[in-house]
């Protein structure tokens, strides 16, 4: 009893796994592997293979029938190799129905050859009338895995080897693009998702993260997920998910902080492209965090005359003997909002009083000073504009004094990249040039308002003249008109 | 002081014949009945165009006719020359006073009837006085160069345009391209401040000696009573004293006008902008751009804009001709079929001007 039931068990397993079951009705696939060819080997492991399918499925032919010659006729559809297009086309028989994929259940979307088509990679190849991309190139022909099948080369952990492939290939991107960088895999392996990637961990960021799979567009696409438009929105899809991050133990936040920054209102309200996304301080392909010594280098890219500045100023040393980061301690990170008067002086709001807090200190007096003389320069600058819309309301043309308080806002935009220097009496001839502009512009719609009552009291003296006369001359006419 | 006063005048005698001059003026008497305020609409509307010549020279010494330079240079005249904001919002406002005081004249003088023999020439140089008036608004217009003249004068040219035969060689005469561009500018100056002023003073001195040559005219009834009954008063000093009378009281009003209601600029004309919502013409071609609105794009076979701008050139043609076809105003009777048209005519005016103003 105990033998025979150890022949039953490999007997059912044998019949009751269904790849037995349907590779003992497929002759081609009988013949194959009796042939023990590569491509017959492969397939065994084949996810196709397991859910039942034929290599006639692909090749067309007749499966049933035992004479090669009838079953890789022609009239019995038999396509042999296909190349090129034709291997998109024949996925797609399938996986462009909805129908056949149910027929299966598979759940998997059957919009991949439309959006391959329309991808970047859908374009002609420069090697050959096809596109660049087919089906295979990515995911391999006759062993194709699942998705989540660690063997497969598009799994999480392998695509961005599957990737440099190409993308890696400096003769072959030329042909392209040759100002396209090659370094894309170097860089990733240097940054947090890379690391961790490498390490096996599917979760981290790699290719297809950001640029999508079947879609990928050009960066310079307004559709591409990594347009810099669209970017904050690609980043945020897992740094804002707290479950997804957890492991991670790091905030998820920092979409929330961006979105209100006056980065994130540039590039998000404005849909300015040139505002800084994710990647313009934390690189894309070796994204990591900027260290504590390399955030003015950072900001720098952009404000480099703040940067310069601040390299000059003593806060330079001091905050490389506290370990301070140089941008980040006054304006934060992610959260970066538009500098106001407030961040300076000794309020208790104010940056500067975070450290300069003992009165006889030169810092305390230094930043007391630079906040009263921006405040005189708004006052000023405020007192223009009430009377320049007072002249303007009385439909004096002001348009030559409007002018002059751009010139403010120009001295304005002036002292808030001057105080990275943190000298007060280069501020202060900043400032000056303004109060000058501002004394100009007050002075010039005074005279505005001045040239309004003028015109009345002229009205006024030119009517009574001119009635006056026409009086005397009623009068002249009645006279001689009396006669 | 009074016999180097009796010098100079006999000196001028001996050579211009003053005293023959003072003699036809003496002699020159101005008719007063119940209807004589419409005399003055004709002295008013001189007095308009005296002062759009005055302020227009005074305006030339600052103004640049091209398209980089006009408005910044109007810019200039409004904030940096003395009174020069005074001198544009009087020539504005002037213009368009011009053009009201010549629509009353010229009206007052159809319902009296005056073009009947043997004043024809002088209505229809009235008439032709009253198309140059307008086109003096149409190409002034255009001189700020702001962005509504702009846009105005690309619609106004483009109805040209549709003038069957010479319609595309008029738009392009008249914009100097296919465009309006500078081009345009440059002639819409030159007509405006040359062609415009000489043809017009012509037609002006035409048009005042023959009114002196045949005197004013009276209204039928008027002519057609007793010599006893009529009432005159004489031109020199009483009637020309009267007019100068309401001269003055125009120019308080223009006065007023100007400081209260100063002449606006808007914005520079941008010819890659797109033309700005609902834009219309002046208000004396208001009624015309109504009309061809209301007129349906096909009518027939026929364009509706076409039929609308071909109607228009004919009532126009007949309007200057009435004194050939109303010939029974002429032979003295009364012909109540031209009231019943001019009042159509005003009525039609009014009417089509309010319309385009509210829509």
């Amino acid at each position: 009893m105990k033998r025979k039931l150890l022949l039953i068990i490999p007997i059912f397993f044998f019949y009751f796994n269904p790849s037995n079951v349907l590779a003992a009705d497929d002759q081609c696939y009988t013949c194959h592997s009796a042939l023990e060819d590569k491509e017959s080997k492969l397939f065994a492991g084949d996810i196709h293979f397991k859910k039942g399918i034929s290599c006639s499925g692909c090749h067309g032919g007749d499966n049933s029938s035992e004479d090669n010659e009838v079953a890789m006729s022609k009239a019995k559809g038999f396509i042999g190799v296909p190349k090129g297009d034709k291997i998109t086309e024949v996925c797609a028989k399938c996986h462009a129905s909805e129908k056949m994929m149910k027929s299966f259940g598979s759940k998997l979307p059957v919009n991949q050859y439309d959006n391959l088509i329309n991808s970047v990679h859908g374009k002609s190849s420069t090697v050959s009338s096809t596109r660049i991309v087919n089906c295979t190139t990515c995911h391999t022909a006759h062993g194709i895995k699942s998705v989540k099948d660690p063997l497969s080369p598009v799994y999480a952990t392998n695509i961005p080897k599957t990737c440099s492939k190409c993308h890696g290939d400096a003769n072959y991107m030329r042909t392209y693009n040759p100002s396209l960088a090659i370094d894309q895999y170097t860089k990733y392996l240097t940054s947090v998702h890379g690391k961790l990637n490498s390490k096996g961990d599917p979760k981290p960021a790699q290719c297809a993260s950001c640029h999508g799979s079947h879609d990928i567009k050009p960066v310079k696409d307004i559709k591409s997920k990594v347009y810099p438009v669209n970017l904050p929105y690609t980043c945020s899809k897992c740094h804002s998910n707290k479950e997804y991050m957890a492991q991670y133990k790091i905030p998820t936040d920092q979409f929330e902080k961006y979105a209100r920054s006056v980065h994130g209102k540039a590039l998000l309200e404005k849909n300015d492209p040139g505002a800084p996304a994710c990647n313009s301080c934390h690189g894309n392909h070796g994204a990591a965090p900027p260290g504590v010594e390399s955030i003015s280098q950072v900001c720098g890219t952009c404000h480099a005359l703040n940067a310069e500045l601040f390299s000059g100023s003593p806060h330079k040393a001091a905050f490389e003997k506290k370990g301070y980061p140089e941008c980040e301690t006054c304006h934060s990170n992610h959260e970066i909002v538009t500098a106001t008067n407030k961040m300076l002086g000794v309020d208790k709001g104010a940056v500067c009083f975070r450290c300069h807090q003992d009165q006889n200190s030169n810092g305390y007096k230094s930043s007391l000073m630079m906040r009263s003389l921006i405040d005189s320069l708004d006052d000023t600058k405020q007192s223009a504009i009430v009377l320049i819309n007072e002249a303007e309301q009385k439909g004096m043309d002001v348009t030559e004094v409007k002018f002059k308080l751009r010139d403010i806002n120009q001295v304005k935009l002036e002292t808030r990249t001057q105080v990275h220097s943190f000298d007060p009496k280069k501020f202060k001839d900043i400032v000056d040039k303004g109060l000058v502009i501002s004394a100009d512009a007050t002075a010039d719609a005074k005279l505005a308002i001045h040239e309004y009552y003028f015109r009345r009291v002229g009205l006024g003296v030119s009517v009574f003249l001119i009635s006056l006369l026409a009086f005397g001359l009623f009068l002249f006419l009645r006279k001689i008109e009396k006669k | 002081m009074k016999k180097y006063f009796t010098q100079t005048y006999k000196w001028l005698d001996e050579r211009l014949d003053l005293t023959s001059l003072s003699h036809f003026i003496e002699k020159k008497y101005v008719p007063v009945h119940s209807h004589s305020i419409w005399y003055y609409f004709g002295g008013v509307s001189l007095f308009f165009f005296l002062i759009q010549v005055l302020t227009g020279i005074l305006l030339l010494f600052y103004y640049k006719g091209s398209a980089d330079l006009a408005f910044e240079s109007i810019q200039f005249i409004m904030s940096k020359v003395q009174f020069g904001w005074l001198i544009r919002s009087i020539h504005a406002w002037a213009a368009n006073l011009f053009i009201l005081s010549v629509f009353i004249h010229m009206f007052s003088v159809f319902f009296e009837k005056s073009y009947r023999r043997p004043r024809e020439l002088t209505w229809v140089t009235g008439v032709l006085l009253f198309f140059m008036t307008l086109a003096f608004g149409f190409s002034g217009y255009l001189l700020p160069w702001n962005k509504l003249a702009f846009f105005a004068t690309k619609v106004g040219t483009d109805i040209a345009g549709n003038v069957p035969i010479v319609g595309n060689i008029m738009k392009g005469f008249l914009r100097g391209g296919d465009d309006v561009t500078g081009a345009t500018l440059s002639r819409f100056f030159g007509f405006h401040v040359a062609l415009f002023p000489g043809i017009f003073t012509i037609l002006l001195v035409i048009h005042l000696v023959m009114v002196q040559r045949q005197g004013m005219s009276e209204p039928l009834e008027i002519e057609n009573a007793p010599q006893a009954e009529k009432k005159s008063m004489p031109f020199f000093p009483n009637f020309m004293l009267r007019d100068l009378l309401l001269w003055l009281i125009v120019l308080n009003v223009l006065a007023i006008l100007a400081v209260f209601f100063p002449a606006d600029l808007g914005e520079k004309a941008d010819p890659f902008s797109s033309a700005p919502a609902g834009i219309k013409p002046e208000w004396y071609f208001l009624f015309m751009f109504q009309t061809l609105k209301y007129i349906p794009a096909k009518i027939f076979i026929m364009d509706g804009e076409l039929l609308g701008i071909l109607l228009f050139g004919l009532a126009g043609l007949l309007w200057m001709l009435v004194p050939f076809w109303d010939t029974q105003s002429s032979k003295g009777l009364r012909n109540r079929k031209i009231n019943y048209i001019g009042l159509f005519a005003v009525g039609f005016i009014i009417v089509l001007t309010i319309l385009g103003w509210v829509s």
